[in-house]
This record gives structure tokens, sequence and C-alpha cells, in this order.
């Protein structure tokens, strides 16, 4: 248990203020920390309200994608008569990332709590908490303490004497990071093979169990509670225009401080990297870091300048992505790091999409060749090729997933791949 | 279709043509009508659900920065579609790249090369291999049903066999194990597939990975010929495809027909039409005319048709019309049946036994008018039409008169059966032993043998075309009536079954206004039936 | 045995052989299993739904999901085998064969990669004599390469059956094999 660490940089711990406090799992410590005024507030407004105060506070979705939260759930149909349904995404698996985590098993009452705002907002009358299966010992602090808040009031009938009412349920997985796409984790949650759906039909459309439904990240909906209850210019006192808040890092690699931390969010990526995480062990220069878990674009070590905001990390090349730098030193084997990269998406793919299914696998094979040093020139043409030809052209972005550093480890990083190239016979004359 | 005012129709642009389709219509069916044949996998116009997986028929559209699948991407007004920029192409190509990753290439040993969708593909888009230069991965065979193996190298997982299974026959059993590129098709551990219809899942196969064990090198393509037809199994009439070589059905395919088996068949259908194969024909012709070495009547004796045909309408005519009885197959065209109700009302004789085998019923759930019924026989309707009765229990002969059987096996008929008929006509594909008491035995062709017609259940009139050639001297059952009937002075011989038609149809109130160009390959409702008083499309409606 | 779990969390059960018992019979014919099903079943809109919490039922109780008890399974919930087969394989975390007492899985995923995995892995096969994923003769354990646990910045994660070991260094191995082996804590 690592965490907080100590930082040489300015943190800006709210989301992630109690981690670290045993009593916070509790309802009682939770209380005692100001838990649920939030959610009493929300009841106190009309989800239409609840809604525009997550619009204004410019809340993006911190799974990956940073989709507008307050936009996202206004898209869910109002009182069309059928049941809503919430999904908060924990399947927490892209490499990288290990925040998520960390907000189940020292605030579980704050998800909770987040849980049914939103449920509030969208009109959902059960919120169902996908929680990846590998996840036990935090399960377990979850599940007490939604036992807890059924217990008290705080979920089923008649939340907190009021007449709205709204169940929890949480949901394990069991093993399959495409649970972590929306579509797939629907699918998952209604017992099918976790394979994502071509849209249409959108969620809040036709989601899960055929009903309108809407997706969050866990962390998004742990921001909820504080925004709710600070008003959306509060929250904006961080971050940029199009980047607002504060943000969890999961930081990991090289490093001398691994962990998570919590940021405004702007700052300079270097800044987190070796003023936070105290740079690499080894003391060498940083080769490349992979900023927002690792299906996000290779930065080089003279690319750290960037400013942490989804715009900043977009400009610099890569992508905020889950915020999860992964930090090289100037020792990496990119082409070894590649490969184990590509591996994972391989392993993950869900086998619907043909480029996917093959193409993944493909460029594992060729990446464990070159890494065997059998590789030969027009591999790199080749792998160029496949990552054209598995950009945006499937049903899920999985595929994009192992594009995105690939093509940037040749852009940056091709003289690794050159130096393992098999030496090739010229012929004479 | 304009509920809510929603427009009935858009209009869009497919490579540079104009097409106004129904609202609510895909992409890809879209473009067929402008005779644009978008590749595809996953998608079967027959299988409801359409996951979009396969991602071979994505298309470019104006405006959009993706390429789209077409199999779910809804026509819209004004929407500019090309099937063949230089993007969809690349894309296309780069599918057959990917999906020849792991495939084995093992085309001349494989059952559907010919007729793959991954060989023309390959072809079409120039993609003959992948630049895989690693070893390929290696599943190997699995046995999905008693008579369906599965080559899982061969697979291209477009799951179209899971949702055959799953979405058209309600029957779960067939799965994707595993996932990614370690995916395959999977029945549970131990248990194989038990559906009457899933002999479908390797119909719709775009490749080799799922082949019918009896099939497995049997034929190559090529050395096929495909005649449409419609199956004998039982009244519903699926419309089939008969695959022949060296004179042989090697294979049989559904055919589609909205109005009557949308785009499948039962495996009884399948496997009663490879059947057909067998048996000992009757194959010349016979008679007892006291010639030959022979005395008072004699023995049964080879004779050429001339002969045959002489010698009986000879007998027909010095019977005048003593009246007496028929035994008539209910599997016999409705043009056989025709001209026998000639013969036998000339000969006086009303009664037409026909007795129709039972057997089990199955069902295809979504599919209401495909059903393997309990009679097993093709033309039962037909039968019906021509004053037939059916009947119960062995079939015995005339005290008297004459004796007419046309194509009944005479199963249970006693030893003696027909011994005191004033005259005994047996037209038959095969000779069984009661066949041997006759006066002369005419041999005919089977339905497969020859052009003709069935009525299915519901009167639909449907036509079947010559797949095989018949043995011997056997002709088909019309072609050989005719002729006996023209010798006694009525009409012509016929032989061209549009002849046979034209006169049945002018004859015969219940093909009254049929022809058959008419009823083209996909049938038309007999008059005054069900079927057309249901408004199924006939040529009628065809032609207004 | 059967403990009154709170329906909102039944499908959230541990189910990586924390419960392991010898067992015999139907399994949704005991009491446990029935308040299992009905729980759950109690959640959701479909009993389809039931499934992957059912098969972490069967996996708890059991060690592993074999063929027959899949039919369980699918009968309990109005599904056909061959889908709850499907369902089974698509997950890895359903052991589809037994395992050792002691289910070692080494993350290798790239922040543990950057972190000696590979030597981490190799060190747990080295000491407990098996090849990945065979049982060790005594039955103590199974070894497995696993994908990221989620726990990146613990590198490297070892998870030994519901238990996640963070900071796992190649020198650490022998320490915990014998823990283990000795039924102590890691």
């Amino acid at each position: 248990m690592s965490f907080p660490h100590g930082s040489d940089l300015e943190t800006t711990t709210r989301l992630s203020r109690h981690q670290g406090e045993a009593e916070a799992r509790t309802l009682e410590g939770w209380r005692a920390r100001g838990g649920y005024e939030a959610l009493r507030r929300s009841l106190e407004m009309s989800p239409a309200e609840i809604t525009e105060v997550v619009k204004a506070s410019g809340l993006r979705g911190r799974g990956g994608a940073g989709f507008p939260t307050g936009l996202k759930w206004s898209f869910m149909p109002k009182d069309d008569g059928k049941p809503h349904y919430l999904c908060c995404n924990a399947d927490e698996s892209e490499p990288g990332a290990f925040k998520d985590r960390e907000v189940i098993r020292w605030t579980p009452h704050l998800l909770i709590e987040g849980c049914l705002i939103a449920s509030r907002a969208i009109g959902a009358e059960h919120a169902y908490i996908y929680v990846r299966g590998e996840f036990f010992e935090e399960t377990q602090v979850l599940n007490a303490a939604v036992v807890e808040a059924y217990d008290n009031g705080l979920a089923g009938d008649g939340i907190l004497g009021s007449s709205w009412s709204c169940d929890v349920t949480i949901h394990a997985g069991a093993g399959a990071y495409i649970a972590g796409e929306e579509t797939g984790l629907m699918n998952s949650l209604m017992g099918n093979r976790a394979e994502p759906w071509a849209k249409p039909p959108f969620p809040a459309q036709a989601g899960a169990f055929g009903m309108p439904t809407t997706v969050n990240n866990v962390e998004t909906l742990a921001a909820v509670p504080m925004i709710l209850e600070n008003g959306a210019d509060w929250y904006r006192q961080w971050g940029s225009e199009e980047s607002p808040g504060t943000k969890l890092w999961s930081c990991s690699g090289h490093l001398v401080r691994p962990g998570n931390y919590e940021f405004a969010l702007g700052l300079p990526l270097s800044d987190i990297i070796f003023d936070a995480c105290g740079g690499t062990p080894s003391g060498k220069p940083v080769k490349a870091v992979i900023p927002g878990g690792s299906s996000t674009a290779f930065l080089t070590g003279d690319e750290l300048d960037c400013a942490t905001t989804y715009e900043g990390l977009a400009e610099a090349g890569s992508a905020l992505g889950t915020a999860s730098p992964i930090v090289m030193d100037e020792d990496t084997d990119i082409v070894a790091a590649m490969r184990r990269i590509a591996q994972f998406y391989a392993h993950e793919s869900c086998g619907q999409c043909v480029q996917c299914r093959e193409g993944t696998s493909w460029v594992v094979r060729i990446l464990q060749r070159i890494e065997a040093g059998d590789g030969r020139p027009a591999d790199i043409d080749t792998l160029y090729e496949l990552c054209e030809q598995m950009t945006g052209r499937t049903i899920c972005v999985l595929a994009d997933s192992v594009v995105f550093p690939l093509q940037s480890s040749l852009d940056k990083f091709r003289a690794d791949y050159e130096a393992r190239m098999k030496p090739t016979l010229v012929a004479a004359g | 279709m304009a509920e809510n005012g929603a427009k009935a129709t858009v209009t869009l642009t497919i490579d540079g043509v104009e097409v106004t389709v129904p609202s609510g219509t895909r992409v890809i069916e879209a473009a067929e009508h402008v005779g644009v044949v978008v590749p595809r996998y996953c998608y079967h116009p027959g299988i409801p659900t359409r996951p979009a997986q396969c991602r071979m028929c994505l298309v470019e559209v104006e405006g959009r920065p993706k390429l789209e699948p077409s199999c779910t991407l809804q026509a819209a007004d004004d929407m500019v579609v090309n099937t063949a920029s230089d993007t969809a192409r690349t894309a296309r190509q780069s599918v057959i790249e990917f999906l020849l990753v792991n495939h084995p290439l093992d085309c001349p040993i494989c059952d559907a090369a010919g007729q793959c969708m991954l060989q023309d593909y390959a072809y079409v888009t120039n993609q003959l291999e992948s630049r895989v230069d690693e070893p390929k991965r290696i599943m190997g065979r699995d046995r999905i049903s008693d008579d369906i193996l599965y080559f899982a190298d061969r697979c291209v997982i477009c799951t179209r066999c899971v949702r055959f299974m799953r979405d058209v026959a309600e029957d779960d059993s067939l799965i994707v194990a595993q996932r990614g590129d370690k995916a395959y098709i999977d029945t549970f551990p131990g248990r194989e597939l038990d559906n009457p219809f899933q002999g479908n899942i390797v119909d719709v196969c775009p490749v080799g990975a799922l082949v019918h064990e009896d099939f497995v090198f049997k034929a190559r393509s090529w050395d096929m010929d495909a005649t449409a037809s419609v199956c004998p199994g039982c009244p519903t009439g699926c419309n089939v495809t008969i695959d022949t070589k060296e004179n042989q059905i090697v294979r049989v395919k559904p055919r589609h027909n909205a109005a009557v088996n949308s785009w499948w068949m039962c495996d009884y259908g399948r496997k009663h039409l490879v059947m057909t194969n067998r048996g000992v024909r009757a194959e010349v012709p016979l008679i007892r005319d006291g010639g030959g070495d022979g005395d008072d009547g004699g023995e049964l004796r080879p004779v050429d048709w001339a002969t045959a045909l002489d010698w009986v309408a000879e007998k027909v005519a010095a019977l005048g019309a003593p009246g007496g009885s028929a035994v008539v197959s209910p599997d016999a065209s409705n043009e056989n049946l025709f001209y026998l109700r000639t013969l036998l009302d000339r000969l006086g004789v009303a009664d037409a036994a026909f007795r129709v085998p039972q057997g089990e019923t199955a069902e295809l759930p979504t599919v209401p008018t495909l059903k393997l019924r309990a009679d097993r026989a093709a033309n039962a309707a037909g039968a019906g039409f021509f004053g037939g009765r059916r009947a119960d229990g062995p079939p015995d002969g005339p005290a008297g008169g004459a004796l007419v059987v046309l194509d009944d096996e005479l199963e249970g008929a006693g030893e003696d059966f027909g011994g005191s008929a004033d005259f005994f006509l047996y037209l038959g594909t095969r000779l069984p032993g009661p066949a041997r008491n006759a006066d002369a035995v005419l041999p005919i062709a089977t339905f497969a043998e020859m052009d003709g017609t069935f009525t299915n259940f519901e009167n639909r009139v449907q036509r079947f075309h010559q797949a095989l050639r018949p043995p011997g001297l056997a002709r088909p059952g019309w072609m050989v009536l005719s002729r006996v009937l023209a010798r006694l002075g009525d009409g012509e011989a016929v032989n061209d079954v549009r002849g046979a038609f034209e006169r049945m149809a002018a004859q015969a109130p219940a093909f009254a206004g049929l022809t058959w160009d008419g009823i083209g390959l996909k049938g038309a409702p007999a008059a005054g039936s069900a079927a057309e008083a249901a408004g199924v499309a006939g040529p009628a409606e065809a032609g207004a | 045995m059967s403990r009154r779990i709170h329906p909102a969390v039944v499908g959230a059960q541990p189910f990586q052989l924390t419960a392991r018992e010898r067992f015999d019979g139907p399994i949704f014919e005991t009491e446990e299993g029935k308040h299992r099903l009905e729980a759950a079943l109690s959640r959701y809109p479909t009993k389809q739904a039931a499934l992957l919490p059912m098969l972490g039922f069967v996996q708890s109780v059991k060690g592993w999901i074999e063929p027959a008890d899949m039919v369980e399974v699918a009968e309990a919930l109005d599904l056909t085998p061959a889908y709850v087969h499907s369902i089974a394989t698509f997950y890895t975390m359903y052991n589809k064969h037994p395992v050792g007492r002691h289910f070692v899985q080494v993350c290798t995923n790239i922040s543990c990669h950057l972190n000696r995995a590979e030597e981490v892995l190799h060190r747990f096969l080295a000491e407990t004599g098996t090849r990945e994923g065979e049982i060790s003769d005594d039955g103590e354990f199974t070894v497995i390469e696993a994908e990221c646990l989620g726990a990146c910045g613990f590198a490297t994660v070892v998870q030994v059956n519901d238990r996640y070991l963070e900071d796992v260094t190649p020198d650490r191995v022998p320490g915990i094999v014998e823990n283990l082996r000795g039924g102590r804590d890691p």
C-alpha cells in the first residue's frame, strides 16, 4: 500500500484526499468526512439540474476517451417509461492504469455516492458496478460498503428518506480486457461474451438489457460528488478550459517513486515524471514515455515538456488516455517493450473483426522475429502498412490501440528496430 | 411504410448511379439494385443478425471520416456511396491478406475450392497470399455433427453458422469458443449438433470450413453441373439446386424462394435426394405379347419403344371402356398425372388410389412455410387434382377391367396382384415384384431425370429441371403416355415439357392460365388455390 | 456452510480458489447454491445475466469448471450447455483445467516487463519445478504468465489465488514459494 507518495511536486488531492485512511472505508468514517452530503443535495435537485452542473464543470470521462460526462448524460431519453441503467466501468485493465483500484479500495462510499448521483441524473433505477474479476480484495471492500449503504437507507428503496429509489449491484468480471469497452462491458454484464457491438444502437438508445444506459468510469463518477458539492466554478479553478479539474495519475515503469498521484490538469509531463516520481532509478535519461496507458503513442525523452491536458498531449502527438505514464529509461529495449504491448492486445482481442483478430497476432509474430534478431528491412514497411490497415476499420478501438504505440515507436525509435535487423547480403558489383 | 410522416423511400447514389429504395434498406442491399454486389462474409440475407464483424463490406460514404459497414448502414437521402474507391478497395484487399495470415491455402484438397468466397475475393482483390513469414496457427479438424466436419484453419469466423443455428433455427448449440485468433466454432464438448435443419450451416459457410462428410473429396466444383429443382421429400417443395457429376447426384443445396423455403431446406430432404441415386431401375419396355419364347401370353419380354407403344395402344383400344382401377404415386409430376388421367378417362377408370408414406415433422421456427411435413411425397396435391384418392393399406387389384399403376412400388401387394385384371399396365422407374405380373411395363424417368412440375402443400406449382440422364430406355412418363394417347388418336406425341404443360393448362382447370415460362424458377399458385387467394406472387401479378 | 450474502454483492464474490472444498452432487441443489442462484437472479432483468456470477460460484466451490458443471449452470439459467461453454472459454479467469493449490499468476505486461517480470516468472517456474500451466508433482503449484493485473505502480505484480503480491523481485521468489509451501503468509 504505497499510496499516497510524498511528492516534490504540488499535488492537488481532492478526489483522492481520503485515500490511505482506513476509516474512510466505513460508512461512519465516510460520513465523518462529509460523505453522502452531495447525494443529499442531489435529492433536492432535478435530474436536469444535476446534469447541468456536471456539464458546466467540464468533467470529461476518465476512462480514456475523455468524452464530456454531462453531455453523455444528456443523451439519455427523458420520460420514455423504460428502465434506465447506469454501468460503472470498474474493469480497469489498460496496462499502466491502476487508479480506479485505489478509489475502490480506499473510498468505496465515494464511488457509491457518485453512482447514485449519476443514476439520479440519468433516471437510472439500477446502477451496476462492473469490477474486473482480478480485483478480489478491492471488491470485498466495495461489497462491504454497498451492504452498509443498503443497511443504512443509502441504496435501494427510498434513499435518505426520499421517494427516490435506486439499486446498486456489484458485478465481477472474469478476465477480459475488452469488457472495459462500453458495449463489451454491457454484453458481459448481460452474460454474453464481452464482444463490443457495432453502434448504432448507442448505449443511450439501447444499452444494457436493451434499455437506455450510460457507462461511466470509476474516476469520473468519483469526481461527481465534489463537483455537486462545490459547484462547477470550483472545479474549473484547476486545469484548462478544455481539460478542467484534477486528475489521478498512475505512474509506472522505470521510476523512483511509481504510484498514484492527483494533480491539477495541465502540469508539464516532465514535472510529474521527474519531480513527483523522482525520475529513473538508474539515474539514466528517460528514453521514452507512453503517457496515457499502453494504448497511447510513445513520446521520446525530449518531448516531455507538454502540458498534461487532453489537448496538450494531443498536440504532442499522443493522448492523455487514462493518464498512466509508463516510463522507460535509456537502457530499455523498445522492440521488446513494443512486442510485450502488442502481445497484450493480441491476447485480449475478442476475435470479431478480422483486422484485430489476425492483425494483432501478426504484429506480435513480426516483432518477436525482429526481437530475436531475425528481422528484415521489409518488416518495417509491413508494420507501417499494418498500422494503416488496422486503424479505424473495426467495431471498437482495440486494434487502433496497438497501432498508436507501434506506429509512434517506429517513427521515433526506428534505429532500435533497424539495429535488430539481420545483416543483408549485398550482391557484389 | 409511410407511418408518422416518415418517407417511404430514400434516394441515394451508389458508385455514381442514383437509386431509390424503401426506407430502412441497408446500403449493401441498395447496392444490389444497381448491380453492385459488395463483398461480404458475415452478412447473409437470410440471417437476421448483422454483427458487422467481418469488415469486408466496408464502403466509403462521402462526408464520413471512416469506412462504414454497408450491411448495417441505412441508406439515406442524398447519401453518396463509393464501394470501389481506392480506400474501400485497399481495405478489402487488406481484409483478405489478414484472413490469409493463418489460412492453410489448402485449396487443392478443399471441397469449397471453386465456390469459395475467400478464393473469389482473393482473386478479385489480387491478394493471393499474405506476406506473413512466420509459422501459421494450426487448429485442425473437428466433428460438428454426425455428417458435418469443421476445418478450423479455413474458418473466417464470420459466425454465419452460429447465427443460423441461434437466430434462424433457434437452437443455441453451435457457438464460438475461445477468443481472438484462437477462436473457433464449436459445439458443447462431447455433443454434436442434432437439429433437422443443421445442414444449412454448410450452405451458409462462405469458405470450406464446414463440409458435409459425405461430400468430402467427392467432386470438384468445376466438375459438377447445377440444376434448378424442387425437393420431392415432402409437400413443402423446397426449391433446391441439384449438383451432379457423372450422372450422379452428389450434393443438394437450397435455392432461395421467399414464398416457400426462404434460403433453407431440411436435412431429410437433402439425404432423400441423394438417395435417389440408389436402387435397380427399370430400363427397358417389357410386354407380354406371347411373342418370343413364351406360350399363352407368355413371359414379359424386352422390346423397343415403338413395339411396346404400338402393342399397349392396341390393347387399350381393344378394351374399350370396361372400367378398372389405378394406383398412382404421389411423387409423380403434374404432367405425368395429367396424361395418366387422360388415359384413365379413356379406359373409364375413375378411381386412382395414392398412398402417402408418413414421417416425423420438423419445423424451422422462424420460417413458417418451411416445415418437414408428415406426408413424405412431393405431389399429393397434384394427385388430388387429377382425381386421386388418398388410400391406406396395401393396394389390391381390380376384379376385372384395366389396372394401371404409375410408379407405385406396390409395397404390401399380394403375389398375384393384378392377376385378375383384363389388362395390367405398369409405368415405373423401378420394377418391384408385383409389377412383374403386368402385361406391359413401361420404364419411366425419375423427377431428376426430366423436366416437370409439382404442386406443393399450398397448391403452388413449381418447376423442376432435368439434372440426370435417364438410364437405358427410360423416358419421362408424360412423353411415354402422350405417345400411347397419340396412337389412340388423342393429341400429339410431345417431346418437350412445354408441350405437355401447355396441354395440361388447357385442359385441367387447376392449371388454367399458367404457362411453363410464366411459372419461372419460383413457381406460381394453382388456379383458385389458397396460395393464389393469399396473393403469393405469381406470373399474373408479375406481369401486371 | 451457507452464508447469507447480500444480493447486491452476490455477483462479486471471490472465485479464485478461496473456498475450495470436496464437492459432489448437484451444486444448485445445495442450500448455498440455491441461495446464490436466487440472490443473483433477483438483481438482473434476465436470467442469463446471472451466468458470470454462477460460473464464478462453481469455480469458488470446485476450483475449476469442467463440462459437467457447465451443464448444471446451463440448466439453472435456461441456457444451452454450448452457450455456457462459449462464455467460459471467452473469459480467462475461469479455469477449464484443474490448477495447483497455489495458483501463481505473474504479470509480465509492460510495466512489470520493465521491472524484470520475466525473471520473476522464470524464478517461480524454477522454484516450483513446473512448466507454465502444469500442476507441480505435489499438487501445490501452478504458475502462469498473466496479462496486466492493474497494479502497475507496484511491479512486478503476482497474484496468488485471490491475493496480490506487489513489488515482487526475482530474489523474493524463493521465500514466497517456501512460505506458500509451508502454509504461511507469502
